[in-house]
Order: C-alpha cells, then structure tokens, then sequence
C-alpha cells in the first residue's frame, strides 16, 4: 500500500481503509474520500475533477472507496447518495459535500487543505 | 412585448426504452458513459452544474434545467431558448449501443412566454409535432399531438406522445401502475416578494451550491417532502433550480424570479395515495402565484383526486378557471387545469 502522492488511491478492502485513517491519524494529514459507485453517471463526471485537484494538492491524502466493494464502511459512515465526499481529520469527520458539485467541492478542500498546511 | 426576457417555460421529453436481456434493466441507460451524456446536452445547448446518484436513479442539475436517467427511461426538461427535440436522436443512439430500443416518447410544454425568440425546431407546435413525428421510429405507431387548452389563448398545453404497440414492464418502479400520476406546474407573475429570495447578495462569496442550499432552506422549498434529498443550485445573479430524490420518486424546481416575466415550475411524480394536498399547498405558499397550471398525466384519473387538487389551492386564494381533459394512446389520461390568483391586486 504505497501512498502516492497527488493521486486518487483505491481501497479495496477493510484493512486497508483501516490502515488509512490509521496513518491519517498520525501524520495528521486531511483525508478526502470520495464514495462512489459503478452504475452513479455523476461519479463518473466528477471523477476527473478530483484527480485534477489530487495532483495540485501532495500534502492532502486522496482515497476513493466504491460502495459496493467496501458496503460495511459506506454503511459505518451513512453514505447514502452519491458520490459523497468524506473530510477526515485525526480519524474524525470535519465535513461533507454530497453530490457532484464541483465549486463547492473545490471550496471545500482549499478550505480544509489550508488550514492544514 | 418589446424585448425578450429570459424564458421560464420549459420543454420536457421523456423516453421510455426496453430491452431483450433482463440483466440490463438493473444497469441499463445508467451505463451511457458521462461523454455521451455531454455530447447529448450539447446538442440541446445546455450543461451540467450538478448532479447526484442514489440506487435508483441519477439527477442532473443543468444550466437550464433537469436531467434524469433511469435504466430504462430518460427524463429531460430544459428552459430558455434550448433547442430539446434535437436530444431525441443521440439518445436513441447510446441506448441501441447497449442494447436499449425506444418503446415510447412523451413530449410536453406549456406557452412561451416569448415565442418568437424560440429556434427551430420549437418555432411552433407544429414544427415541434413534425420534427418529432419524423424522427422516432417507426415502431412507435400509436401517436397523437394535442393542443389543450385553457380560457385564455395565451395558455395552452402541449402534448406529443408515441408508443409502440408492445406493452413493455416498467422496471423502474414496483407501485402498481394505476396508482402513479406525473404532475406539472407552470407558475408565473410570481409574488415579488417571495421572488426576491431566489436573487444573490452580490459578493456573498458563496459557490452556486452552497447560495442553493440557502435558498431551498430559506424558503421552505425543503418542507414540501422532508424525506427528499435534494441537489440544489442557485445562479448568478438570480435564478434557482433543484432535484428532489426520495427513493425511485423525482421532484424538480426552476425558478426564473426577475418581474415582468417571473416564472416557477415544480414536477414531481407521485402516488394518489400520497400527501398531494400539502404539496400542493407547500408549492402555492412558496411562490403566491397569480398564474398557476397542473398538469397531471396518469393512467387512471379520478374526479375525487381533482377536486383534492382544487381543494388544496383554493383556500389560499387561487380560484380553477379551466379544465381541460384528453386521452393519449396506451391508456394516459392528461388532466390541463388552470388557476389565477382572486386578489388581482398591483
């Protein structure tokens, strides 16, 4: 599980998404998590957005989770309607954004990503 | 009627669509990839500012209205001087790519506010009928156009609606058929006050997003179904729309506030069973319309659910002036009523 840096990271699994929000904690990193699905159009309009916003922004840990792949944990984290983004900080939820809405997404991070910095 | 405002009253369409293999009803017009989406709302001049998915269906907000794909049908309704005929064909055509036939098309609107600014094919409702008439197939046999109208010549409702002679299931709800109706308001001379709360503070400093979120809260637009989740978006420097998702169930919202040609529609599709009379009232309370149109199409329309319809709005200073009933092939029942405000105030 190398974290690459300015990327969009899949996690396919439990552990791994544990081992994430583990590492989050610790290197007190922000984590932004995009829920998606396989059959959700408006996933696949905001997809290359955040890959676009991942590249600009090393210091701030980008995952991408599909809810049927990992059910437990969209279910943990009532994820409902997508996609929705999860804002993590120190393992806590800081904020949301549901839907593809790409300025308030945008705002969002650089929100969130400067107060980190 | 010197100069041309923006135009409220959209055009919608919606496409039904059926398929051999029953795995593609889980999937179906969902799949068409994102580009194809785009290239669709090109045709039609429009693009998207938001969009949401749940498990039944994606919405789409648009610079100019609404979008909706289920896996087998399409719902799309936009405003202004949108060109929405010309969607009918590239659709078609992703649909055939994973193996979706068109079953039946449904075409509506209400009337232009500024007719003449509208470009062909929506010149006339004859060009609209002609153009539509030559371009679905063939398949979709049982066809009629009507003009519906009202007591007033400047209000008059449209309708297109073609099917083949199969009759497909719909995948795309459980509820008993008999039951559903798709409701459509035109609202217009809209209470100026109530209006001024779709504008933007200038320099807010807001995302279209987050201004919509506000503008649904502050006007209680999140009151008339409680359980919907709703993307909203509000434009710069006025103007509102929404999608409603509640389950496999739409709701929508356009609002154009600016006077001299303020325009609101609501649409939902919806259940006899369900709360009709608070929608209602929630709708009228929003917008104090001094020129309201429900729309209704069903497949069995009831005297009692009308006079549920009139007895919600009346109250709150409406008064039914016409109503107007015709039948469309595949057993639809469209119901035309019209209502303006008693006060004929300002």
């Amino acid at each position: 599980m190398a974290a690459v840096e300015g990327q969009v990271i899949g996690v396919h699994s439990v552990d791994a998404w544990k081992e994430h929000v583990e590492k989050g904690k610790e290197s007190k990193k922000l984590i932004v998590v995009d829920f998606t699905a396989s059959w959700c159009g408006p996933c696949r309009f905001i997809a290359p957005i955040l890959a676009e916003i991942a590249k600009t922004l090393p210091h701030v840990t980008f995952l991408k989770v599909d809810v049927d792949e990992l059910k437990t944990v969209a279910e943990e984290w009532g994820v409902e309607a997508m996609p929705t983004f999860l804002f993590l900080k120190d393992g806590k939820l800081v904020d949301k954004v549901v839907g593809a809405q790409k300025e308030q997404l945008q705002l969002t991070i650089s929100k969130h990503a400067t107060a980190d910095a | 009627m010197a100069v041309s405002g923006f135009e409220g009253f959209e055009k919608r369409l919606e496409l039904h669509f059926f398929g051999d293999d029953p795995i593609i009803f889980q999937l179906g017009l969902r799949k068409i990839v994102f580009e194809s989406i785009q290239q669709v709302l090109e045709a039609v001049q429009c693009t998207v500012v938001s969009a949401v998915g749940n498990s039944y269906f994606d919405a789409y907000v648009l610079s100019e209205s609404s979008l909706f794909v289920y896996p087998t049908k399409i719902i799309i309704k936009t405003c202004g001087t949108t060109q929405l005929l010309k969607s009918i064909l590239p659709l078609i055509h992703y649909a055939n790519q994973i193996g979706l036939t068109l079953c039946s098309c449904r075409y509506t609107r209400g009337s232009f506010i500024f007719p003449k600014a509208q470009p062909f094919p929506h010149t006339s409702f004859n060009d609209e009928v002609t153009f539509l008439e030559d371009t679905i197939p063939s398949n979709l046999c049982h066809r009629k156009a009507s003009i519906m109208p009202s007591k007033s010549s400047s209000h008059s409702w449209h309708v297109f609606t073609a099917h083949s002679s199969i009759t497909h299931q719909n995948h795309s709800h459980n509820h008993s058929d008999s039951d559903i109706f798709t409701m459509e308001i035109c609202m217009t001379e809209l209470d100026p006050i109530l209006a001024r709360k779709f504008f933007r503070r200038p320099g807010d400093g807001k995302t279209g997003d987050s201004a919509g979120k506000e503008m649904t809260e502050l006007t209680g637009i999140n009151e008339i179904n409680p359980n919907a989740f709703i993307c909203d978006f509000a434009f710069d420097p006025c103007g509102y729309s929404m999608n409603g998702m509640d389950n496999d169930w739409y709701s929508t919202i356009h609002v154009t506030p600016e006077d001299g040609f303020s325009y609101a529609s609501f649409e939902c599709v919806g259940s006899v069973n369900d709360n009709i009379v608070h929608v209602l009232r929630k709708v009228v309370q929003i917008f104090r319309p001094g020129t309201m149109s429900i729309s209704t199409s069903s497949s069995d329309y009831s005297n009692e659910m009308l006079k549920k319809m009139v007895n919600a709005v009346e109250p709150l200073g409406l008064k039914c002036r016409s109503r107007a009933v015709d039948r469309f092939p595949a057993s639809e029942t469209v119901v035309f009523q019209t209502f303006t405000a008693r006060r004929r105030s300002v």
